[in-house]
């Protein structure tokens, strides 16, 4: 008989075929959807996380993560009482800005999508126009940028431009984030909002968005 | 084949095996890769990963195919000489291997991530005056003044075409008109880049075309349609493999083996001979046991077993302070590196200003022709010095009096603090005395 520290055990291990079986299986047993997924599945791509900082999992095994994730989250969300899983109506487009990094912005995009928000991912090497043209094209609230390299923070700064110049800029709350981002910089160049932490965009959008 | 499916199964699962069955191991406490017998292992694992991955296109999702004929090929007509530049400002990289007293050739970094172009050009002068420099890299214009430009629109263009207008008029005002400029930087899509060339300002001569593949064993139609633009304009392709440690790859051995399968296949579609490999951690790290070990490696590779003119990284990129400890240590370290794996060249030695640049040179020169366990015990010295400097910002004025263009007094102490470092550490250049 498995427990929630085994399925977080496997998150972490990423077993997709076994998380599945996990997930299912405390389901069946009528354990808590939001523990099976907040202490299981949340708690064990935590633990992955860490494992990636420590140089013991790479970028491969992240994405596997997010398909586990994305495999394994459905069931829970079935499972759980009709209206108690937060869904929000807002809209949050995501990518990387230039380069072909997709960690920091696989991981925020996954916790957001299982908080509730309707995340559109633009994916990688994202000019800013892209940004922009699919923030406009999904009538999005939030724009979200994962920036890993130096020339991206300065694209960074030509996206807030662009949006100034088309007078979306009120229409949009644009948050950062990435290895090279800091707080200082962030606001320097007219982000509304910054993230040290993948698990940090949640309560940022949240807080944004006017989401309580 | 999926994208996802060649990232996180086909790719990963390979390469991990090729590298296995070669049996290619890193000692972590030697900095430098110094076995003749395990470049060559790293040659042919760099073949076998080419031969059976080949390189995803992102467009059309499909892999591209290489045979061993075609490598074979393509090892057996490399040139070993590439000339850069003209006239008298012209350099000529040529074979050397590791023990060789030819210094390796140096390419600095030219202006300031800034949209300010006279400040621009200012520190961008200071490169090009600089007699030990062979050629200058522009840093990237991001912006013209208050104009901010947007990718992929006709100001991109603007702005390139201005970094070349900027970069022939430093060389020209240096006395230098013919020197090597890199490859056009403020360009981030394929049309400034054609654009540039066809106005003349970048030409076959003074500039090469980017047609590096893209992360882990990628192309896409860009990069084959300006590797296609070069060979049509007789432009020097800049072949260029820079794989990120601790990302997709799990560390500097299958690094070492990937730029070696970057640089055949890159090769392959573009003809060129003159390359650019480094590597660099997934936190952006320039220096350290394992970036030294994977660029070193890489290049006794190459030096073994391809003979063509290969450059690496000189300088810890951006993080580069002109009045740092740790900024100056990186930049001895990359160039000692450079020598005792017999590199060609260096680009982007030093920060953004001359004397960075003159250090970084001055080393590589001091550092040709000493033994390679010499080097090593100078790099196992100096390694930790090598930290990330604190963000400091220094005026222009601090560094170089604006009117002469001459050093400051506390910035040529710092330099002549470093010379009597490394004299003590047993390197010695004729103008430190």
């Amino acid at each position: 008989m498995y427990a929630v520290s085994d399925l977080r055990r496997v998150v972490a291990e990423v077993k997709t075929q076994e998380a599945e079986a996990m997930t299912k299986e405390l389901l069946a047993r009528g354990l808590d959807p939001v523990t099976i997924l907040e202490e299981g599945i949340v708690q064990g791509l935590n633990d992955l996380g860490a494992k990636f900082e420590a140089r013991k999992a790479f970028v491969p095994d992240l994405v596997k993560g997010s398909i586990l994730a994305r495999t394994c989250i459905p069931y829970i969300i079935e499972a759980l009482p009709k209206g108690s899983m937060q869904k929000f109506s807002q809209k949050i487009v995501i990518g990387t800005m230039l380069s072909q990094h997709n960690i920091g912005k696989n991981l925020v995009r996954t916790f957001l999508s299982i908080n509730g928000f309707d995340v559109i991912d633009i994916g990688e090497q994202n000019q800013p126009f892209d940004f922009y043209q699919k923030a406009e094209e999904v009538k999005a609230d939030m724009i979200a940028v994962s920036v890993m390299f130096l020339p991206a923070r300065e694209k960074f700064a030509e996206l807030i431009n662009i949006l100034k110049q088309m007078e979306v800029r009120h229409k949009y709350r644009v948050i950062v984030g990435g290895a090279i981002t800091t707080q200082k910089w962030a606001e320097s160049v007219g982000a509304d909002g910054w993230g040290a932490q993948a698990r940090e965009a949640v309560d940022l959008a949240k807080k944004l968005l006017k989401i309580t | 084949m999926k994208e996802e499916d060649f990232e996180i199964e086909f790719f990963p699962t390979r390469i991990a095996e090729i590298v296995a069955k070669h049996r290619i191991e890193r000692d972590p406490d030697q900095p430098v890769m110094t076995d003749p017998d395990l470049a060559d292992e790293i040659f042919q694992a760099g073949i076998e990963l080419l031969l059976e991955v080949g390189f995803y296109c992102k467009d059309t999702k499909r892999i591209v195919k290489f045979t061993e004929e075609e490598i074979k090929e393509i090892v057996r007509t490399r040139k070993s000489e590439v000339t850069l530049g003209k006239g008298r400002d012209a350099i000529t990289l040529k074979p050397r291997a590791p023990e060789d007293k030819q210094p390796p050739c140096i390419f600095a970094p030219a202006g300031l991530r800034s949209s300010k172009v006279e400040l621009y050009k200012l520190f961008a002068l200071t490169v090009a005056q600089e007699p030990t420099c062979d050629g200058l890299i522009p840093l990237p214009l991001t912006g013209i003044g208050n104009f901010k430009p947007a990718s992929g629109t006709p100001s991109e263009m603007l702005l390139t075409l201005t970094e070349a207008q900027i970069m022939n008029e430093v060389a020209a005002r240096a006395g230098r008109p013919g020197l090597f400029f890199g490859i056009p930087m403020s360009a981030t899509t394929p049309l400034p880049l054609m654009t540039v060339f066809a106005s003349g300002l970048y030409n076959k001569y003074n500039c090469c075309m980017p047609v590096q593949v893209l992360q882990d064993m990628r192309i896409n139609h860009d990069r084959l349609n300006l590797a296609y633009f070069a060979q049509l304009h007789g432009i020097v392709p800049w072949i260029s493999s820079c794989p990120v440690l601790y990302a997709y790859l799990t560390g500097p051995e299958q690094a070492a083996v990937e730029i070696i399968a970057h640089t055949l296949g890159t090769m392959a579609f573009s003809d060129g001979s003159f390359t650019q490999a480094m590597c660099c951690t997934v936190d952006s790290r320039y220096v350290g046991n394992d970036v030294w070990w994977c660029n070193s490696a890489a290049a006794l590779a190459a030096e073994r077993n391809l003979k063509v003119p290969w450059i690496s990284f000189g300088s810890i990129g951006d993080l580069m302070r002109p009045l740092s400890d740790e900024s100056w240590y990186a930049t001895a370290a990359q160039s000692i590196v450079a020598c005792i794996s017999g590199m060609e060249g260096m680009w982007m030695v030093g920060g953004s200003t001359g004397l960075e640049a003159r250090w970084g040179a001055e080393v590589a020169r001091a550092a040709a022709g000493i033994k390679v366990n010499d080097g090593v015990a100078i790099i196992k010295q100096i390694a930790k010095k090598c930290e990330e400097p604190k963000p400091i910002k220094t005026p222009f004025e601090e560094l170089y009096d604006p009117q002469s263009l001459t050093p400051t007094k506390k910035f040529l102490e710092h330099y002549k603090k470093f010379t009597k470092i490394f004299r003590e550490l047993g390197l010695n250049y004729p103008t430190w005395d």
